[in-house]
C-alpha cells in the first residue's frame, strides 16, 4: 500500500498543477473588427465644374454581418449635359474615431481597382487616377450626363475589387477576384425645368 | 488498409516451421497464409472471430498424437474461469470453451508448434506458442482484467475484450495496416473501412464521416481522451499525429453510452501500445515519401523499459516525432494552389507497472500550418460564381504556404492509473488536459492587422474519467463508471466566428454483458449533464447572447450477438442517443470563404436525440469473411443547415443559412468480405450505401457519402530474404452522387468515378543484418480527373492526381 502512496503521488502532482495552469475559463476578448477591410460605409461626392458639391452614402452598421445595408442617404442628381469629377470614399463606422478605408486602398494601390458600372443609357463614369505601375485605380473619377440624355433613374454599381496575389490587369472591365464593396447607388437625370 | 502481411501471427508461424523445415516453404506459405487471412477476418468484423480448422476445412488429415491441456484463471483474484474461447492454430485449428473448472483440451493434435489464442470478454485476450513437437503439453494461463473501451491499451491483438465489438460494428487498422497508410492524415488511414469516409479540403485535412454523419457528431479519442481540438468545423482535421498510432479502431453507430453524446454517429479511437515494463530499447525510423505533393515524413519512435527513475524505481518510456512537409498538390492538369502544409509532433509517455496496477503519463505536442486552397476562398457570391466557371489557373509547386491558411497547436497530458483490485477488477483513473490553439489567417486584411489571424481560438479542456472495469462479477463482465469534462473557449480574434464559453459536463454509465450459451447479451445506459455558458462580445454588432443553457439526456443501447455455428454469427443492437447543440450551431454569425455561404446560428436550438437499430452478420471460415451490416438511424431533431434568403451586405449578396432541426432518418447498408481461392492470392472488398432523408421535406440530406465499393487483389508469398512480400492492385468505384438537396451550392451532383492502384512491398527484408519494411504504392494510377462528393475543393478543382508513394521502416 506504501508503494501505491509513493508511486501514486508524481501523477496526482502532476495532475494538480495541471489543473492549476490550464484551467482557463473561456472569453470572448477582442473586439470583432473584421477579417478583411471592414467598410460599413461607401460615400460618393461628385463635384460639379461649377457649383455646389452633391454627395450620397450607404451604410451597413453591421459591416459584414447579416443585416442588410440601409438606404441611400443623399441623392444624386445629374442634369443632362454637366460633368462632374468624382471621388469615393470608404469608411469603418465601426470604430472610434472612424477609420478611413480609402487611404489603405490608395496606400495598396497595386493590389485594389475601383469599378463603375451603369444601368441605363446616357451616363459615362470613367476612372481617372492610377496605380503606381500606371493601372486604373478609380478611387477618383468623371461622371458625365451626355447632352439631350432621357431623364428618368440610373443605378451605378461601385466595386471595390481587391487582388491581393493576383496580378492586377491593366484592362479589365469588371472585378475577377475577391469583392470587397459591392454596392449600387441610385442617379437621376433631373427633367429640364 | 486491410491487410495484413506484416502480422505477427502469421509471422511466427511462418518462422517455426521456417528454422526446421524451411524447405517445405509452399506449406509455411499456406499456414502463414491462412493465419493472415484469419487474422485479417478477425481486424474486419472486429469480434471474435470462429476460425475453422484449416484442415478440415480442405479436408487435410485431422487425426494426431499429440494433446494439449490447460487451465485459466483470473490474474487478479486466481479463480478459474469459465466460457473462455480457446483457439489453437497450426496445421489445424481448433476451438474449445473452458469449462467451470477452467479447464481446456485438444487430444489428436498433429506433432507441430500451435498458436493458442484465449478470449473471454472483459479480459485482454492472451495468445502463446504451444509447440507439441516432442510431446504433450499443458499449460497455466491467466488473463488480466481489460482495460476496455476507454482506452484500449491492452486489447491490442482483437477487439474482443471492447464490450461493443460483439454487438456493436467494429472494425480495427492494426499497426501493420497503419503502416501501409503512414504518412497521411488520420482520416485517410481509416478511409477504406466499411461506412467510413471522409470530408476533405484537399490532401492535408480529411475528418472521418461514419455512417453518413461527421464533425460534431463523430468522437475522436486519442489514447482514451476525448480529442477536443474545435471538431465542430468540417475544416478542422483532427489534430493527431498518424504515425503515433499503434491502432485504431472505428466504432460505427451510436457508442454514446461509454464514449458521451458526441458519439451519436461514431466513434473513431486511436490507440498506442502500452509502455514496456522491462526489456531492451527498440525503435524505429520511418520515412515517406510522396510524389504528388513532394511530401517527405520522418518519424521517430523509441520504446523502452527499464528506466530507473528516482522515487520511481523501473520505468518505461515511449517518445515519437514526427515531421511532415508537403508542397501543392498536383490535379491532373493543375496543380492545387497553397495546398502544402507542415507538421511537427512529439510525444513522450512514461510508464510504470507495479503489483498494484499500472500507471502512465504522456505528454504530446502537435503543431502544424496547412495552407487552404486559394481560389477556395471568394469574396462574395459574385466571386464564387466566377471562381466555379473559370478554369482553374495553372500554378507552380511550391513549398510555400500562403494566405488562406491556418495554424494549429495541440497539447494533450494525460495521467492513466489503473488500480487492480484483487478479485473485483480494477479502478481506471484517467485524467486529460487539452490546449488547443487555431489560428485562421485571411487571404487579406486591413494594412496594420496582416499579422493578426482573422480567427483566434483557444480551447481548454479538463477531463477526470474514473471507470470501474469489474471483470466477471456473478456472470456479468463490463464498466461503470463516471466522467467529467470543464472546457473554457475564447475568442481572440479580429473576426467572429463562435464566441467564446464555458462548458462543463458530467456523466454516469454503466455497461455490461452477460454471456447464456450462443447468445451474449450487452446494454448499457448512461445520463449526462451538460452546461453551455456563451460570453458573447461587448460590440452591439455581434448577435450572440450571454446566457447559461443546460441539458440532460439518457443513453441507452440493448443488444446481442447469437452465434449459429462456429462460422456464422449475428448481432442486433439497439440505442438511443442524444446530443446538445454545439456552440457553432447556436452563435455561428458569417461566411465560410470557402463557399462564400453566410451561416447565421440559433440560440435556441434543442438537443438530437437518436434512435437507431442495426443488425450485423459475420462469416468466417479459412479463406472467407464476409460480414454485412445494415442500419437505420433516426434523428430527431437533426441540425443542419436551411437555406433562406441570401444575406446582403455592403460586400455584396450571399447565399444564406439558418442552422435549424428537421426529423432526419439514415439508413444505410456496409459489406466487407475477404476471400482467398488459392494460398498466394488474396481478394478484399468493401461496399458501402448511405441514405439520408430528410423526413420533414421528404428530400436528401446534405453532406452523404456517395455508395462507394473498393476491390482489392494480392499476390502474396515469403521468402528467407526477402521477408513477406506481395503484390497488389486495387479499385475504388464510386457512384454518382445524385441525392442532394436544393438550395445549397453542393446541389451540384458529382460524377460517379473509378480509381486505380497498385502496391507491392514487403516486411521484413533482411538487409545488412537488419529487416526492414518497404513499399511502394501508386495511387490514382491512370491520373483519373475526379472530384468526390465530399471533397469541399470540388467546386472548383479536381481531386489529386497520381501520387507514387514510398514508405520505409527501419528497426534501430
Amino acid at each position: 500500500m506504501q508503494s501505491i502512496v509513493r508511486l501514486s503521488r508524481a501523477p496526482l502532482a502532476l495532475t494538480a498543477l495541471t489543473l492549476a495552469l490550464v484551467s482557463c475559463k473561456g472569453d470572448s476578448i477582442t473586439d470583432p473588427a473584421g477579417e478583411s477591410e471592414v467598410i460599413t460605409r461607401v460615400t460618393l461626392t461628385l463635384t460639379p465644374t461649377t457649383g455646389a458639391a452633391i454627395s450620397a452614402f450607404i451604410e451597413d452598421a453591421d459591416g459584414n454581418g447579416p443585416n442588410p445595408p440601409s438606404a441611400q442617404v443623399g441623392t444624386l442628381n445629374l442634369p443632362a449635359g454637366s460633368t462632374f469629377t468624382g471621388a469615393v470614399r470608404f469608411e469603418n463606422r465601426t470604430v472610434t474615431p472612424v477609420e478611413d478605408i480609402t487611404a489603405e486602398v490608395l496606400a495598396e494601390a497595386n493590389e485594389h481597382r475601383v469599378f463603375y458600372t451603369v444601368t441605363g443609357a446616357g451616363i459615362t463614369v470613367n476612372s481617372t487616377d492610377l496605380d503606381g505601375a500606371g493601372r486604373p485605380l478609380g478611387l477618383r473619377f468623371t461622371a458625365a450626363a451626355v447632352a439631350g440624355t432621357q431623364p428618368g433613374a440610373r443605378t451605378l454599381r461601385v466595386l471595390l475589387c481587391h487582388y491581393d496575389k493576383q496580378v492586377k490587369p491593366a484592362v479589365a472591365a469588371s472585378c475577377t477576384v475577391d469583392t470587397d464593396i459591392d454596392v449600387s447607388f441610385a442617379l437621376s437625370v433631373p427633367n429640364i425645368v | 488498409m486491410i491487410d495484413e502481411y506484416h502480422n505477427p501471427i502469421p509471422l511466427s508461424l511462418v518462422e517455426a516451421p521456417a528454422s526446421g523445415a524451411w524447405r517445405d516453404g509452399k506449406r509455411a506459405a499456406r499456414i502463414a497464409f491462412a493465419a493472415a487471412a484469419a487474422a485479417v477476418a478477425g481486424a474486419l468484423s472486429g469480434s471474435a472471430n470462429v476460425l475453422q480448422g484449416q484442415a478440415g476445412a480442405d479436408g487435410g488429415p485431422i487425426g494426431g498424437v499429440r494433446r494439449i491441456h490447460g487451465e485459466l484463471r483470473d490474474s487478479a483474484s486466481g479463480s478459474a474461469l469459465r466460457g473462455a474461447e480457446i483457439q489453437i492454430t497450426g496445421p489445424v485449428t481448433r476451438r474449445s470453451r473452458t469449462d467451470a473448472a477452467g479447464h481446456f483440451e485438444f487430444a489428436r493434435l498433429p506433432a507441430a508448434p500451435f498458436t493458442l489464442r484465449v478470449r473471454l470478454i472483459g479480459f485482454a485476450p492472451l495468445e502463446r506458442v504451444v509447440d507439441v513437437t516432442s510431446g504433450d503439453a499443458t499449460v497455466r494461463l491467466s488473463l488480466r482484467t481489460s482495460t476496455i473501451s476507454l482506452d484500449s491499451i491492452t486489447v491490442t491483438a482483437n477487439a474482443l475484450a471492447d464490450p461493443l465489438a460483439r454487438v456493436a460494428a467494429t472494425s480495427t487498422v492494426d499497426a501493420a495496416e497503419l503502416a501501409a497508410t503512414r504518412g497521411q492524415t488520420l482520416g485517410e488511414t481509416i478511409k477504406f473501412l466499411p461506412g467510413v469516409s471522409v470530408v476533405q479540403f484537399g490532401p492535408s485535412i480529411a475528418k472521418p464521416v461514419i455512417r453518413g454523419l461527421n464533425s460534431q457528431r463523430v468522437l475522436v479519442m486519442n489514447a482514451g481522451l476525448r480529442q477536443e481540438d474545435q471538431q465542430w468545423g468540417t475544416e478542422h482535421a483532427p489534430n493527431i499525429d498518424s504515425f503515433d498510432a499503434d491502432q485504431v479502431t472505428v466504432v460505427r453507430g451510436a457508442a454514446t453510452v461509454l464514449y458521451g453524446p458526441d458519439a451519436i454517429g461514431g466513434v473513431v479511437r486511436v490507440e498506442h501500445d502500452r509502455v514496456p515494463d522491462g526489456g531492451s530499447l527498440k525503435g524505429d525510423v520511418a520515412f515517406n515519401g510522396f510524389s504528388n505533393s513532394r511530401q517527405g515524413a520522418l518519424s521517430l519512435g523509441l520504446l523502452g523499459g527499464g528506466l530507473q527513475l528516482p522515487l520511481v524505481g523501473r520505468t518505461g518510456y515511449r517518445l515519437r516525432f514526427t515531421s511532415r512537409v508537403a508542397g501543392n498538390s498536383a490535379a491532373p492538369d493543375y496543380f492545387l494552389t497553397n495546398t502544402g502544409f507542415r507538421e511537427l509532433n512529439g510525444s513522450a509517455t512514461l510508464g510504470v507497472h507495479r503489483p498494484w496496477g499500472e500507471s502512465e503519463v504522456m505528454l504530446s505536442h502537435f503543431s502544424t500550418e496547412l495552407g487552404v486552397l486559394r481560389q477556395a476562398h471568394v469574396g462574395n457570391f459574385d466571386d464564387l460564381q466566377r471562381s466555379l466557371s473559370a478554369p482553374p489557373p495553372d500554378s507552380s509547386f511550391s513549398y510555400g504556404i500562403d494566405r488562406p491558411n491556418q495554424r494549429v497547436q495541440h497539447t494533450t497530458l494525460r495521467v492513466r492509473s489503473a488500480f487492480v483490485l484483487p478479485g473485483a477488477g480494477e479502478l481506471e483513473v484517467v485524467f486529460g488536459s487539452q490546449a488547443n490553439h487555431r489560428r485562421e489567417f485571411d487571404n487579406h486584411g486591413p494594412l496594420r492587422a496582416r499579422g493578426i489571424a482573422a480567427f483566434n481560438l483557444k480551447l481548454f479542456t479538463n477531463s477526470l474519467d474514473v471507470r470501474w472495469n469489474h471483470g466477471l462479477q456473478h456472470g456479468f463482465v463490463g464498466t461503470i463508471g463516471t466522467s467529467a469534462m470543464v472546457q473554457g473557449n475564447q475568442t481572440l480574434g479580429k473576426a467572429f466566428l463562435i464566441p467564446g464559453f464555458d462548458l462543463s459536463q458530467a456523466a454516469v454509465y454503466a455497461q455490461e454483458s452477460y454471456a447464456i450459451g450462443r447468445v451474449t447479451l450487452s446494454a448499457g445506459a448512461r445520463t449526462d449533464v451538460f452546461s453551455q455558458t456563451t460570453l458573447p462580445f461587448s460590440d452591439a454588432g455581434i448577435r450572440s447572447e450571454a446566457g447559461t443553457r443546460r441539458w440532460n439526456g439518457f443513453s441507452g443501447s440493448f443488444g446481442g450477438e447469437l452465434r449459429l455455428t462456429d462460422a456464422l454469427t449475428t448481432s442486433v443492437r439497439v440505442a438511443r442517443a442524444w446530443r446538445p447543440p454545439t456552440v457553432n450551431e447556436r452563435y455561428a454569425q458569417g461566411v465560410h470563404h470557402g463557399t462564400a455561404q453566410y451561416e447565421l446560428g440559433r440560440a435556441s436550438l434543442d438537443p438530437e436525440r437518436s434512435a437507431a437499430v442495426e443488425a450485423v452478420a459475420r462469416y468466417s471460415t479459412t479463406g472467407t469473411t464476409l460480414e454485412v451490416a445494415a442500419y437505420s438511424n433516426q434523428i430527431n431533431g437533426f441540425i443542419y443547415l436551411q437555406p433562406r434568403a441570401p444575406v446582403l451586405t455592403i460586400r455584396g449578396a450571399f447565399p444564406a443559412f439558418n442552422y435549424n432541426q428537421t426529423d432526419a432518418r439514415l439508413d444505410g447498408v456496409e459489406l466487407s468480405g475477404t476471400l482467398a481461392p488459392t494460398s498466394w492470392l488474396r481478394l478484399q472488398g468493401t461496399a458501402n450505401a448511405v441514405r439520408g432523408l430528410d423526413r420533414t421535406n421528404g428530400g436528401p440530406l446534405f453532406d452523404m457519402p456517395a455508395d462507394r465499393a473498393t476491390l482489392q487483389a494480392r499476390v502474396v508469398g515469403t521468402r528467407p530474404q526477402l521477408g513477406n512480400w506481395y503484390i497488389g492492385l486495387g479499385s475504388v468505384l464510386v457512384r454518382e452522387q445524385d441525392g442532394v438537396p436544393a438550395g445549397t451550392v453542393y446541389q451540384l451532383p458529382t460524377a460517379g468515378y473509378a480509381l486505380a492502384s497498385v502496391d507491392f512491398g514487403s516486411a521484413n527484408i533482411a538487409i545488412g543484418g537488419h529487416r526492414i519494411d518497404a513499399a511502394i504504392s501508386v495511387t490514382n494510377l491512370l491520373n483519373t480527373r475526379y472530384r468526390d462528393y465530399l471533397s469541399r475543393y470540388r467546386l472548383f478543382v479536381n481531386d489529386v492526381g497520381r501520387d507514387v508513394v514510398v514508405r520505409l521502416r527501419v528497426p534501430i
